[in-house]
């Protein structure tokens, strides 16, 4: 019997959060440069997909009466420490990833910086809403182009 | 008709990677879960798997550097790394989806649903990368390099599909549990929990792992001998002829190492006793 050490769960949840703010930060602040979409992308969201991957994989399947079928079993499995964990990497990763690429669509079509960073903000805070509000800007942007 | 711009060797490689990739989590589903099966961490198997498919088709890759650049587009060579590609990635992550249920991926016949996905999944899996392999390694006999029929590619032809074919022999009465029941194990204990490091093989009876183990390298084994002989063919230490001899007798030493290693293994004997002696 190997000894297995119990996750310090509020230090990894600490470490995770912290990557993504910062990294959060270099999106919206920082310059856009090649490195920053490397280290964000290939970096910070591969390396909480991975955080993500180990704990879905030792705890997932551990819950009794977790699963995807009905609201019931999905909440279930949030009372397990180790899977609302995963499930907070998950959206820091999903997020982020978003992020990444409103950032990347909204320079190619030329958004300025100041209109990009409250879409970028409320993505950081609230995924979906931001990607909503993102996807508004461009459409937008993309209409007054052609219409120009 | 060939694809002009495909790169067979590439193909092979991101296979590689996405097994190497995937054993990442493994690693540190290992070092968190307390879980076990057969007496080791339930994620020894995923590792296992990942590193040694890992392995499997970085080798792969590296042989397919002997085909005929012009050759690389075939049919045959791009349908086999498909297939290959397929069946490796379905059975590394049915082998994660049990691990992760701790549940045993093989000999697990407990629910009809895992016997089923036990012997057509992961059976059919297995068969496709083994013959996936075999047809490379002919694609290769057919379509060396330019004057490249030395000794190292014949070591890599006899790799392919002579490792392939015994893997294959060996792998029909271990998966089945033919010999002595579900388990690779003959007489001893049934458990890794005694079995050698990483390995698991066991130290107290027959292991069919073993033999299993000895035919899939000589995946490695034949195209390195292939290689070292053909250096010393070319460096004039012995004539070319001398050296496809070489490759063949290495080729036959491999195949009796393999039927020794099967026979110890049914006769219920370990190939390394702990405490010395205590297999027989």
């Amino acid at each position: 019997m190997s000894a297995v050490p119990a996750l310090p769960l509020e230090a990894v949840f600490g470490a995770v959060s912290g990557v993504a703010a910062l990294g959060w930060a270099l999106l919206i602040l920082g310059p856009r440069r090649p490195w920053v979409r490397w280290l964000l992308g290939g970096g910070v969201v591969l390396g909480l997909c991975l955080v993500y991957g180990v704990l879905v994989m030792a705890f997932f399947f551990t819950v009794p009466g977790g699963g995807f079928g009905t609201l019931a079993e999905v909440m279930r499995l949030f009372t397990v420490p180790e899977v609302a964990l995963a499930g907070w990497v998950h959206y820091l990763a999903f997020d982020l990833a978003v992020g990444l690429w409103i950032a990347q669509r909204a320079d190619a079509e030329g958004v300025s910086r100041w209109l990009q960073a409250p879409v970028l903000g409320v993505t950081f805070l609230f995924g979906p809403l931001g990607l909503l509000m993102g996807a508004a800007v461009l459409a937008a942007r993309r209409r007054r182009g052609a219409g120009a | 008709m060939t694809a002009p711009g495909f790169d067979a060797r590439r193909a092979a490689l991101h296979i590689a990677l996405a097994c190497g990739v995937l054993a990442l989590p493994s690693l540190g589903a290992l070092a968190l879960d307390a879980r076990q099966l057969s007496g080791v961490s339930v994620w020894a198997k995923p590792l296992k798997f990942q590193l040694s498919l890992a392995l499997h088709w970085a080798t792969v890759a590296l042989l397919l550097g002997l085909l005929d650049p012009a050759r690389q587009g075939l049919p045959l060579v791009r349908w086999a790394l498909r297939i290959g590609a397929f069946a490796t990635l379905v059975e590394l992550l049915y082998i994660v989806l049990q691990a992760a249920r701790g549940r045993a991926s093989h000999f697990n016949h407990d629910t009809w649903l895992e016997a089923l996905l036990y012997t057509a999944l992961m059976g059919t899996g297995a068969l496709l990368i083994v013959a996936t392999t075999a047809a490379l390694g002919l694609a290769l006999w057919r379509h060396p390099r330019e004057g490249g029929r030395d000794a190292a590619w014949l070591g890599a032809v006899l790799g392919l599909v002579l490792g392939s074919v015994l893997t294959l022999l060996v792998a029909v009465p271990l998966a089945s549990g033919a010999i002595a029941g579900p388990g690779p194990w003959v007489g001893g204990l049934r458990s890794n929990g005694a079995g050698l490091p990483l390995l698991g093989w066991s130290t107290t009876g027959g292991d069919l792992r073993v033999p299993h183990f000895v035919a899939t390298h000589l995946l490695q084994a034949l195209p390195l001998a292939g290689w070292l002989l053909a250096r010393g063919a070319a460096g004039g230490r012995w004539p070319p002829g001398r050296a496809h001899a070489g490759v063949w007798g290495v080729a036959v030493l491999g195949s009796v190492l393999v039927a020794l290693a099967f026979a110890q293994a049914v006769a219920g004997q370990p190939l390394w006793a702990r405490g010395g002696g205590a297999g027989a």
